[in-house]
């Protein structure tokens, strides 16, 4: 087969078929009849005899040849698939370069068929021939394919037969067959390059991800020891995309964006974002623009509440040098400064800024006109002086409303200006926009219900907030009404109905302590975690009530059942001094405050309980209660008592004018004090 | 594009055995549809020619759009109750595949305080149906390193450890019976039947999808992205927690991106994905912003030619 001569053109010839070469030519039938006998190399001989060519050329005429046939005429069956089977049982043991490219010839014969029948749309006739394919070549190399003695050809025409095979079967819509195909080819040995099982990893990846069906475990066979098995199709792709990655970052395949899009979506679908940061900084630099990276890498730890490292990373990337303007990326940082008093100062940077950008491109303004009240609101929280805090309030109030006049009907706007007017004790206004957030709602957010209730309770009426709390109650799963559960165990304090009170609360903690019991291995740490901090809850708030009526002993019992779920609380200790301090017992009261003071330097109840103390133990304790009480107003500026007690220091002291003020501000605020601090909402 | 029913032997034997029983009652829930519907054509015998027959489904869908179809005493969506809790595998799914009108309308009709008795019967149905298959276990997907080897992957596992951490992500909490809607379980209860949906998908005929799509556009940005009509009615957004965004964009990954052929659902699957990626960063939601941007950029990629060659074409240049 080593003639020199050159390959010629191959004849046009639609009614005889034949094969031509060097001028000489020869009809098909005869070899056509000696292959549908199954006898391959009687066939090749024939050719061989008949037509003098070379390697080269034998390879493409006949192959040619064949393809225009079956391009007219695919009914032919000239490269009838069954029947090359049988003869190639005999070439099992002999893997010499002859035979594999007699069954080379034969294969690619058939691969064209396979070819042209997908063109012609019969797909399901050529899924079946590929098969066939694949079986002959599992026939011919029964271990597997190996390294080096496959001919080049061959094993870029069984690529190609492994890669066609599952894309065949789907678009024949045989799903199912088609997962099967998948792992039979990416399950066993076919020698493929790196690039080749790359593009079938991801079809398969891709299919798993989105084609509604659930692929089923894989067979038992497939399974090494130790081996991990996937048991659903987001177990499978999953895994598959980080191998796909893995043999990007090691440079074995080329960087495909696609894959790391379809990790993205699986991965934030399930709330696996840290997952895709690891991804993402082992790519090399120049892939993406470290911007891009960044903004990324933010919103994956953003996604799981990792908010510190989100807002590292947002920092260096909205850097003046960097992509200061990027509306996604400032949006972002925005809301999570607004999450935090300490931030809120640089949260309104860029929140500003997110608003200067919106204007230009017109998109997005409302949202952040949004963040730039809420970042306002909490700037004002933390604000040292009146004068500073009443000017963010009412800007914090003017974005507010400027982003509710582009949107009427967003209700986290709507929410947020009914908590703000609250805290303001505008409580009709307040009134208004809580009423309108659960209608938009339809009820479904417990913080509505809270809001209502509480501005209900702190215009006094108290039978009505505590209708809104049952209603809430009503439409509440079981797990979830802890917080309205203490809510109207505060009210029916409220309304003189102590023992009414107690019920409600015994009623909570046999449902917080039956949720802590029932969930079974599956709870995770921070549920663990949830659970403490609700029965904590119940236990103090039961501490409370109990030593507002006086029942020493069992203020004792809570304390020490409370303490059992957090051992460091300022409001358990403070609960100790109010004890002492009503027995009488003044030295350890003062120190009991003091220790919680210490414990939370945030916890206002500790500081007006010395600064009260402190007042009544002569005059030169004055300036330090003074100082404590304003310290307490600084943080709670709604905090009556701190109000009524300063009156009273500055009484004590002589400055009756101020004394008035101070005292007259106590009993307004008395008027419309709320059964539960409103910052507790927001 | 439906698949084959993935029975063991002992299945299809028993479907086999009471194949007469399930007939008779599909014969009996066509009977029953016909009351309520005016034409059903008397091409629909049996339950799969119910699923897909596109007259019955319009009609169906005309009549669960009608302003007062949620209510109590509605007779469709009775049947839709008794249908679904029929033990005809097949009957479920013709239920199944109006899960997005009813999901869609009912969500959309909440702050409207109509009487919604019906819809909620339904979807509670579907809940309660999953609450007993998943058997108090939550759905969670385990996302391994690559140090563990996999039937994929060769790993250089140096150390090993005697139970390797598992990274488990819990896709579907635990789900707790609820005999009755209540406000703050209603997504939960809505994002399980869309799960439930999701999980015969590839069963379901395109015009369900279609729906679907639709009503992304609709709770997305209140703008009805009809991609025929050339009008686009405002109607008010519902709040998306991620207990019906994940559903939802599960959904929309199978219609944009799985191996169905229609371009109609092509078109309308990229609208609602659109919709949703500015519905995320409208709310800053991260993951939502994450995994709705890759499906767009997912899909501008499948648009590419010079990014989708076909490796298993011949190569021609020896031919000639």
């Amino acid at each position: 087969m080593a003639d020199d001569e050159t390959p010629s053109q191959t004849q046009e010839s639609s009614t005889a078929r034949e094969f031509s070469a060097n001028g000489t030519s020869m009809s098909t039938t005869d070899v056509e009849a000696k292959l549908d006998k199954g006898n391959i190399e009687e066939a090749e001989s024939s050719l061989r005899e008949r037509l003098p060519l070379n390697s080269e050329s034998a390879s493409c005429n006949p192959k040619t040849a064949t393809f225009r046939n079956e391009h007219l005429n695919p009914n032919s069956s000239s490269v009838s698939s069954s029947n090359y089977s049988s003869s190639h049982e005999n070439n099992c043991a002999n893997l010499d370069s002859q035979s594999q490219q007699a069954a080379r010839l034969v294969l690619e014969g058939v691969y064209l068929k396979v070819k042209s029948l997908q063109k012609l749309g019969k797909f399901a006739e050529a899924a079946q021939d590929c098969t066939n394919i694949l079986d002959a070549v599992g026939r011919i190399f029964p271990q597997g394919i190996p390294d080096a003695q496959v001919e080049s050809k061959l094993q870029e025409m069984i690529s190609k037969a492994v890669e066609l095979l599952p894309e065949l079967l789907k678009q024949a819509g045989k799903y199912q067959e088609a997962m099967a195909a998948y792992r039979r080819v990416l399950l066993n040995p076919w020698n493929l390059d790196n690039d080749c099982c790359g593009r079938i990893q991801k079809a398969f990846a891709v299919f798993l991800l989105h084609s509604g069906l659930e692929a089923g475990p894989p067979s038992l066979g497939a399974q090494a020891d130790g081996a991990y098995v996937p048991k659903n199709n987001l177990e499978e792709a999953i895994p598959l995309l980080l191998v796909l990655m893995r043999k990007i970052h090691h440079g074995d395949i080329q960087w495909d964006p696609s894959v790391l899009d379809h990790l993205m979506y699986a991965l934030s679908l399930c709330s696996q974002t840290p997952v895709l940061s690891n991804q993402l900084e082992e790519l090399k630099p120049g892939v993406f623009h470290r911007t891009e990276r960044w903004n990324l890498l933010a919103l994956c730890c953003s996604g799981v509440g990792q908010n510190k490292a989100a807002m590292n990373l947002l920092r260096k990337s909205l850097h003046i040098n960097e992509r200061p303007n990027d509306l996604t990326a400032l949006l972002l940082a925005a809301k999570i400064c607004s999450e935090d008093s300490q931030l809120a100062a640089e949260g309104v940077g860029y929140a500003q800024r997110a608003v200067d950008n919106a204007k230009r491109v017109d998109e997005h303004l409302n949202v952040g006109l949004r963040m730039l009240g809420l970042c306002l609101g909490k700037q004002a929280k933390v604000s040292s002086s009146d004068f500073e805090r009443s000017r963010l309030q009412n800007e914090a109030l003017k974005s507010l409303d400027s982003a509710l006049s582009f949107e009427q009907d967003n209700p986290d706007i709507i929410f947020e200006l009914g908590a703000h007017y609250a805290e303001q004790r505008n409580l009709n206004a307040a009134l208004r926009f809580a009423k309108k957030y659960i209608d938009i709602t339809g009820g479904s957010v417990m913080k509505g219900w809270r809001l209502l209730a509480l501005i209900l309770s702190a215009q006094q009426r108290f039978a009505e907030a505590e209708v809104v709390t049952d209603a809430a109650l009503d439409e509440t799963g079981k797990w979830e009404q802890g917080p309205l559960l203490r809510l109207k165990a505060k009210l029916k304090v409220s309304q003189s109905r102590p023992m009414e009170a107690i019920e409600t609360y015994c009623y909570l903690l046999a449902l917080v302590q039956a949720q802590r019991k029932s969930s079974g291995p599956m709870k995770i740490d921070s549920q663990v975690e949830d659970d403490k901090v609700k029965e904590f809850e119940v236990w103090y708030g039961l501490a409370a009530l109990y030593s507002s009526l006086s029942h020493w002993k069992d203020v004792e019992v809570c304390v020490k059942k409370a303490r059992e779920m957090k051992q460091y609380s300022a409001e358990l200790v403070h609960t100790e001094g109010f004890m002492h301090q009503e027995r009488g017992e003044i030295q350890e009261a003062l120190a009991s405050y003091i220790n919680a003071s210490l414990l939370d330097p945030f916890y206002v109840p500790s500081k007006v309980r010395i600064g009260a103390l402190l007042s009544k133990l002569g005059s030169n304790s004055l300036p330090v209660a003074r100082t404590l009480l304003s310290d307490a107003l600084r943080i709670e500026p709604t905090n009556r008592k701190a109000w009524y007690h300063l009156g009273m220091v500055h009484k004590d002291d002589g400055r009756l004018a101020d004394a008035i003020d101070f005292l007259q501000a106590a009993s307004m605020l008395e008027e419309s004090d709320p059964v539960e601090n409103f910052r507790s909402i927001l | 594009m439906s698949s084959s029913n993935p029975g063991s032997p002992s299945a299809t034997a028993t479907s086999s055995s009471s194949a007469s029983s399930f007939s008779s009652k599909a014969h009996s829930c066509i009977q029953a549809l016909s009351s309520i519907l005016s034409t059903v054509p008397s091409s629909v015998s049996s339950s799969s020619s119910l699923l897909h027959d596109p007259t019955v489904s319009s009609q169906i869908s005309t009549l669960l759009r009608d302003p007062d179809s949620g209510s109590g005493d509605n007779n469709l969506c009775r049947w839709l109750y008794d249908t679904f809790h029929s033990p005809d595998p097949e009957l479920k799914l013709v239920v199944l595949r109006f899960v997005p009108i009813v999901a869609g309308i009912y969500l959309s009709r909440i702050a409207l305080r109509k009487s919604l008795a019906g819809f909620e019967a339904i979807l509670l149905a579907l809940y309660a149906h999953e609450t007993t298959a998943r058997d108090g276990q939550p759905i969670s997907v385990n996302v391994p390193d690559l140090t563990q080897p996999s039937i994929y992957h060769e790993a250089k596992s140096s150390v090993k450890t005697q139970a390797t951490e598992l990274n488990l992500a819990v896709i579907s909490p635990t789900l707790e019976p609820h005999g009755t809607m209540r406000s703050s379980r209603r997504a939960r209860i809505v994002g399980v039947a869309l799960e439930l949906y999701y999980s015969k998908i590839s069963q379901m005929p395109v015009s369900s999808k279609l729906e679907f799509c639709e009503f992304c556009d609709i709770w997305a940005t209140g703008i009805q992205n009809k991609p025929s009509s050339s009008s686009s009615s405002k109607q008010k957004t519902i709040l998306l927690p991620w207990e019906l965004l994940q559903p939802s964009l599960r959904i929309l990954g199978h219609c944009l991106l799985g191996a169905h052929k229609s371009k109609k659902l092509y078109e309308a699957a990229s609208m609602a994905t659109k919709s949703l990626y500015e519905r995320s960063l409208h709310d800053i939601d991260a993951k939502a912003i994450l995994a709705t941007s890759s499906l767009l950029r997912l899909e501008k990629m499948a648009l590419d030619p010079k990014l989708n060659v076909d490796h298993t074409e011949i190569d021609m240049s020896l031919a000639l």
